[in-house]
């Protein structure tokens, strides 16, 4: 008993750890973006947008792949664990490419002139939040059990394939959207000034922090809804 | 809506966003948490009768 509450008080210690790193992480992003950054001189007031929609971007990609992975492991091992994993990044993930739906016509507006334009990069990112709203959707439909997480699983493992032809859409077709600016065949951040990756890095790295807290939180969610369950099937087979 | 409303419209749905979904994952394990211990109360009553 006594272990268990020590665990239990560790775990709380490394959460608000976690919450007090992330809300400095944030803070300085705030101050960065806000403050550090000069203003860019072609687009104005308005690129500093962008310091919010490519972060948001990243933790979508990097959440899915979190569930690509996890979703993989799931049907090799079918350990309900890595089914947790794969459900819980999923709906980070979407949360955060609705922000990049949401930022990126905010910023298109007074720099295209336009909200939304069909292009290569905008319809394969639209796509890549429906595969995972209808993976969502799939498993609020579905009652508990192996056969959701199959299912899931191999959306989930297809939805990822999206990313690839998101990333490389700028570079295949001709698009309104820009080709990349921070990874360039020329090195890294080359394309942008040191103040500008710099205040990039800090926003990547507060909204990695929040991804690894988010999930925390939804994944206890996850094991408490099992630990539920567990209970009352053992109720109901005793009685 | 001039450089500045669109900046600040970005900023309050990003901050907005990640507010209600932080809010709602608290709301849900508080939730599943009261759920737990009320669960395991009545395990523990009925095991005492």
């Amino acid at each position: 008993m006594s272990e268990d509450l020590d665990e239990k008080g560790e775990d709380s210690g490394i959460n608000w750890f976690l919450w007090g790193l992330t809300l400095l992480a944030c803070l300085a992003m705030v101050y960065a973006i806000f403050i550090y950054v000069p203003t860019e001189k072609q687009e104005g007031l308005v690129q500093r947008i962008m310091y919010y929609h490519i972060p948001s971007a990243w933790l979508s990609f990097f959440a899915f792949f979190i569930v690509f992975a996890s979703s993989i492991l799931y049907l090799w091992k079918r350990e309900r664990e890595w089914d947790i994993y794969a459900q819980s990044s999923a709906e980070i993930g979407v949360v955060f490419c609705s922000l990049v739906l949401i930022t990126g016509p905010i910023w298109a507006k007074p720099i295209w002139g336009t909200w939304w334009v069909w292009d290569a990069r905008l319809t394969s990112t639209l796509v890549l939040w429906l595969i995972y709203v209808s993976y969502i959707m799939l498993r609020l439909q579905t009652g508990a059990g192996s056969m959701r997480a199959r299912y899931s699983a191999v959306i989930g493992i297809a939805g990822f394939l999206n990313i690839p032809i998101i990333h490389f859409s700028v570079l295949w077709w001709r698009t309104f959207h820009p080709k990349p600016k921070m990874i360039t065949p020329e090195g890294f951040g080359s394309g942008m000034d040191d103040s500008m990756v710099m205040t990039l890095m800090v926003s990547l790295g507060a909204f990695t922090l929040l991804y690894f807290l988010l999930m925390g939180q939804r994944i206890r969610i996850e094991k408490m809804k099992d630990e539920i369950d567990q209970i009352k099937k053992e109720r109901l087979y005793s009685h | 809506m001039g450089q500045l409303g669109y900046l600040f419209a970005a900023n309050a749905f990003v901050w907005a966003g990640i507010l209600i979904y932080v809010i709602s994952l608290m709301r849900r394990n508080e939730a599943l948490r009261r759920d737990l211990e009320l669960l395991k109360e009545t395990l523990e009553k009925d095991s005492d009768k």
